[in-house]
C-alpha cells in the first residue's frame, strides 16, 4: 500500500538517507531497524512530511504523491504516534485529545472509549495526564492518532519506555489493527521484539539501505549482523598492559533509578569504552559517576577512596574530570561567557577572591589555544560556537591538566570528522600519559578505535567489560539489544 | 522597554483622567511635589526612604529569584526584622548609647534570616512550596507584631497611646536628619545604599554571586558544577531575608521608632518589592532604578491625597500598570503574535 523508493536526503555534508526504500503491504506491521543515526527519523519525517526528500518517490496505494506537510499526511491517512509524548501534564487525556483536533466532535468521549475498547487501548478521559503512566500516556497518544482514521500508523519506539506486561497489551492492540488491514511501521532497535511482533523488517546503517528480512525467519545474530555491520580489522586491537589498583572501582550498584552496576574498573592508562543505543542509563551512568546523582546502593571507590558520598567538586579535586554528552545546559551555559564556562568545573581551583581573576582568563584562552577552538575569543558566548567548537571547549577544558581519571560521554556527538579525530588523538594522547579513561558512546566505531576494554548498557544494566578481542560483533549487536544476559543464560543452561 | 514605559506614562495618565478629573494638574504635582512642597526636605524623604527599603529589600529578592528560589515572604521577613531588633534591644536592657546601633541593625538582619530559615528549610529538605510558606509566614509575622506591641512590650507609659505601642527606642539609636534634625530623610538612608552597594559587588564580582547566576542559568550544570542546590536555596533564603530584616531595623530606627500595631507598621513594602525586582529586571543597576521610581511615586500619591487631588491608592494602581507593562511587552518580545 505504501512504497517509498531510492529516497535520498542530505543535510549539507550528512547524507541522512541515501536510496532508501521501503515497501510496506497492507496487514503487516514492518520493523524499521537501525543503531542511533541511521537515517530511520529522517526517513519517518519525510514519510510525513515534515521534510521534503532530495530525490526519491512515495508511493500510496499505487499513485505517486508528494506530502507537503503532516496535515497533509495526516488527511492521506498517515498517523504517526512520537517517542515522546506531546501532553499537557495539568490536562485530562480528553482536553489533551481535543487540543490535537481543529473541530473536536461533540460525541469526542464516547469516540475516545470507543476506540480503546476495539483495541484494548483502556484510558480513562478525565485522568489527569501528571497522574499517568508512561504506558497510560502512550495509548493516549495512539488512540489521538486512531481518532484520525489511519491506514497507515508508524510508531516510533514504542516501547522505550513500557513495562514488559504493557509492551504486551500494546502488542496486542498493533496485531488487532494490522488484522483489520492498516499497515504498520514500528521502529525499534529491540530484535526481540522485532521477531516476536513484525513480518517484514528494513534495516538502514549509516543512512543507507542494509536489506529487507522477514524477522521471524532471521536469526537474531544476523538482524544484530545487519544493524551493525561487519567491521574488517578492528577486534584484533591488543589491550594495554594494566597494572596495580584500579583507579576508578564501582561495585554492587544498583540506583532507584533503574541503572545497574556488577561491577567496572579501570585502571591507570587503560581506556574502558561502554557501548549502547541510546537511552539505556548512559546518562544515569554519567551521573553516578561524575556525583551529580548520590542516591544509590553499592560502593565507588576513586584512587581506592570511597567517593559514592561526594559531590562533583569533591571527586574533581580527588583528579577525576567528566564530560557530559550534553554541551549547553549541562557541560556549559549558552549565555556565558567561555571565561565564566571555564569556571563551571574549576571555581574550587581558584583561591582569588574574586573567582574571575587573570587566572580563568589565562585557562580559558589556553584551552582555546591549544584546541583550535574557532569561532570566538574567552569572551564570546558558549551559544555563539558551532556544535564541533564548543565541543572541543569542553573537552579541553577538562584536559589541559595531569589528572587522574576522565569520564567522558559521547565525545565526539555532532562534531565534524577533523575535530573528531582531533578530540579522539587527544583522549588517547591522555592514556598514554597515565590518565584512567571511562569513554561512554553511541558509535561503535569510536569505541573500537579508542578502548582497550568494552562494556555494554542495556537497561540500564553494564556488562563486564571484556578486552575488545573477547568480543565478536554479533555478541555486541545482541547485548546492545538487551538480549546479551538471556543468551549467556541459555549457554550456561546447555553446558549443565 | 520603550513601549512598556510609553504604555505605563499613557495608562497612568489615563488612570489619573478618570479618577481626579485633572489629569494635567494631577500628573504635574505627582512629578514635580518635592519642589511644590513647603517642606521639600519631607517630601524628598517620602520619596526617597521608601525607594532604599524597596530597592535594598528587592535586591535582596532578586538574588533569590535569580536562583530560582521564590521568596515572597519579604514583608514578613521586614517585620521580624524590626521585631527581633527591638526585642535585641530590650534584651539588652535597653542601652541608650549610639554603640548598640550596629547590634541594632545586625539583630534586625539575623531576624530576616531567621524568618526566611523556616521557608528555606521547609524548601530544602521536605520540598515544600516556598511560596505557600513564605505568603503565610508574613501573616504570622504581622499578628506577631500586633501581639508584642499590645501585650508583653506594650510600653508602660501613664497615657497609653492609640494603637497601642512599644515604648520608644533610646533617642540615640534613631537615625535623625541628614541635612535637619527632623525625622524625614534620616541617615538610615546611606546605611542602607551601603549594604546595596556591598551586596551588588558581592554579586556582581564573587563565587557567590557566580553560583547563584549558575543556578538561574540552569539547574543541571549547577550540580554538574558541584554546588549543592540545597546550599544555594538557604543562601538565596538567607540573602534576601537577612536584607528585608535589615530594612526592617533601618526602618525602625529612622522612621518609626516603637514597634505598633502591623496595620501602622508595615507599609507593603515587602510586597511592592516583588515588583521592583521585576520592573528592574533583577540586575542591580535596574532595581535602584524601579526602587527610585516607585519610592518618588509612593510620596507623590500621598501628596495628591494630601492636595485633595485624589486617592493615595493610585500608587497601587499605577506600579501595576508599570509591571503588567513591563512582563506584557516582554512577552512580546520574546514570543510571537499570531492571530487565528
Amino acid at each position: 500500500m505504501l512504497k517509498l523508493t531510492h529516497i535520498s536526503k542530505s543535510y549539507g555534508q550528512t547524507q541522512a538517507n541515501k536510496d532508501v526504500s521501503l515497501n510496506l503491504e497492507a496487514g503487516q506491521i514492518h520493523a524499521l531497524l537501525g543503531e542511533n543515526g541511521a537515517g530511520k527519523s529522517t526517513l519517518m519525517k519525510i514519510l510525513f512530511g515534515l521534510v521534503q526528500p532530495d530525490s526519491g518517490a512515495i508511493e500510496l496505494d499505487g499513485k505517486t504523491i508528494r506530502i507537503r506537510s503532516p496535515q497533509d499526511a495526516k488527511a492521506r491517512g498517515i498517523g504517526m504516534v512520537q517517542q515522546h509524548f506531546a501532553l499537557f501534564d495539568g490536562m485530562t487525556a480528553l482536553e489533551n485529545i481535543a487540543l490535537g483536533l481543529r473541530k473536536p466532535p461533540k460525541d469526542l468521549r464516547d469516540k475516545i472509549l470507543k476506540v480503546g475498547q476495539a483495541y484494548g487501548l483502556k484510558i480513562d478521559p478525565d485522568a489527569l495526564v501528571l497522574s499517568l503512566s508512561a504506558g497510560e500516556k502512550q495509548r493516549i497518544e495512539i488512540v489521538r492518532a486512531l481518532l484520525g482514521e489511519p491506514q497507515i500508523l508508524v510508531l516510533d519506539e514504542p516501547t522505550s519506555v513500557l513495562t514488559p506486561q504493557e509492551t504486551e497489551t500494546l502488542f496486542a492492540a498493533l496485531r488487532t489493527l494490522a488484522d483489520e488491514g492498516r499497515g504498520l511501521i514500528f521502529i525499534s532497535h529491540k530484535l526481540g521484539e522485532v521477531k516476536a511482533l513484525c513480518q517484514a523488517a528494513t534495516v538502514l546503517r549509516s543512512g543507507r539501505l542494509v536489506g529487507t528480512c522477514d524477522p521471524r525467519k532471521t536469526s537474531t545474530n544476523a538482524l544484530a549482523e545487519m544493524m551493525i555491520g561487519k567491521r574488517m580489522g578492528v577486534l584484533d586491537k591488543t589491550a594495554r598492559e594494566t597494572e596495580g589498583e584500579p583507579i576508578l572501582h564501582l561495585s554492587h550498584i544498583k540506583t532507584r533509578t533503574g541503572l545497574t552496576v556488577q561491577a567496572l574498573s579501570v585502571h591507570k592508562s587503560e581506556i574502558v569504552g561502554v557501548a549502547g543505543i541510546a537511552g539505556n542509563g548512559q546518562d544515569r551512568l554519567f551521573s553516578l559517576i561524575s556525583g551529580e546523582e548520590i542516591e544509590a546502593a553499592g560502593h565507588i571507590a576513586l584512587k581506592g577512596r570511597e567517593v559514592r558520598a561526594l559531590s562533583p567538586n569533591h571527586r574533581r579535586k580527588l583528579g577525576a574530570r567528566f564530560v557530559p554528552e550534553e554541551r549547553l545546559g549541562h557541560a556549559a551555559i549558552p549565555d556565558f561567557r567561555l571565561t565564566d564556562n571555564t569556571l563551571l568545573t574549576k571555581h574550587s581551583q581558584t583561591r582569588t577572591p574574586l573567582g574571575r581573576g587573570a587566572w580563568i582568563r589565562r585557562t580559558a584562552r589556553s584551552v582555546i589555544d591549544y584546541f583550535d577552538v574557532r569561532g570566538g575569543d574567552e569572551r564570546s558566548r558558549a551559544s555563539s560556537f558551532s556544535g564541533g567548537n564548543l565541543q572541543k571547549f569542553v573537552v579541553g577544558r577538562e584536559l589541559n591538566d595531569g589528572i587522574d581519571f576522565l569520564l567522558i560521554n559521547q565525545p565526539t556527538w555532532g562534531v565534524d570528522l577533523f575535530a573528531a579525530a582531533r578530540i579522539r588523538q587527544e583522549i588517547l594522547k591522555m592514556a598514554d600519559a597515565g590518565t584512567a579513561i571511562l569513554v561512554i558512546s553511541q558509535d561503535l566505531d569510536e569505541l573500537m578505535e579508542l578502548s582497550d576494554r568494552l562494556a555494554v548498557i542495556a537497561d540500564g544494566t553494564l556488562s563486564p567489560a571484556k578486552p575488545l578481542s573477547d568480543w565478536s560483533i554479533t555478541e555486541i549487536g545482541r547485548a546492545m539489544s538487551g538480549e546479551g544476559a538471556d543468551e549467556r543464560a541459555d549457554q550456561t543452561k546447555a553446558v549443565a | 522597554m520603550a513601549i512598556a514605559l510609553g504604555l505605563t506614562l499613557t495608562l497612568s495618565f489615563l488612570t489619573l483622567w478618570a479618577t481626579t478629573g485633572k489629569p494635567l494638574e494631577a500628573t504635574w504635582q505627582l512629578l514635580t511635589y518635592p519642589w511644590q512642597a513647603a517642606t521639600p526636605l519631607t517630601q524628598w524623604g517620602k520619596a526617597l526612604n521608601p525607594a532604599m527599603y524597596l530597592s535594598l529589600i528587592a535586591l535582596g529578592l532578586s538574588v533569590s529569584y535569580r536562583a530560582n528560589v521564590w521568596n515572597i515572604g519579604a514583608e514578613g521577613q521586614f517585620a521580624m526584622g524590626a521585631i527581633v531588633a527591638f526585642g535585641a534591644w530590650l534584651l539588652f536592657g535597653s542601652p541608650t548609647g549610639a554603640w548598640f546601633l550596629p547590634l541594632l541593625l545586625l539583630a534586625g538582619t539575623l531576624g530576616g534570616m531567621m524568618w526566611a530559615g523556616i521557608p528555606a528549610a521547609l524548601r530544602a529538605h521536605l520540598n515544600t512550596n516556598e511560596l505557600l510558606i513564605g505568603l503565610m509566614l508574613v501573616y504570622i509575622g504581622a499578628q506577631f507584631l500586633f501581639y508584642l506591641s499590645n501585650g508583653p512590650w506594650e510600653t508602660a507609659a501613664a497615657q497609653k497611646p492609640v494603637p497601642t505601642q512599644t515604648e520608644e527606642l533610646a533617642s540615640a539609636l534613631r537615625f535623625t536628619g541628614i541635612f535637619d534634625k527632623g525625622p524625614k530623610l534620616h541617615w538610615g538612608l546611606p546605611w542602607g545604599l551601603l549594604a546595596y552597594l556591598g551586596v551588588s559587588l558581592v554579586l556582581g564580582l564573587t563565587l557567590l554571586g557566580y553560583r547563584l547566576s549558575v543556578a538561574q542559568a540552569s539547574s543541571r550544570a549547577a550540580r554538574f558544577a558541584g554546588f549543592n542546590p540545597k546550599v544555594t536555596i538557604w543562601i538565596a533564603f538567607m540573602v534576601s531575608g537577612g536584607l528585608a530584616g535589615l530594612a526592617g531595623a533601618i526602618f525602625l530606627s529612622g522612621d518609626v521608632g516603637v514597634l505598633v500595631d502591623q496595620s501602622n507598621f508595615l507599609q507593603n513594602y515587602g510586597f511592592a518589592t516583588i515588583i521592583v525586582a521585576f520592573l528592574g529586571r533583577l540586575h542591580p543597576m535596574g532595581i535602584l532604578l524601579a526602587g527610585l521610581a516607585l519610592g518618588y511615586l509612593d510620596g507623590g500619591a500621598s501628596w495628591l491625597q494630601a492636595k485633595r487631588l485624589g486617592d493615595d491608592s493610585i500608587a497601587g494602581i499605577i506600579q501595576a500598570i508599570a509591571l503588567f507593562s513591563t512582563l506584557g511587552t516582554a512577552l512580546v518580545v520574546t514570543h510571537k503574535v499570531r492571530w487565528r
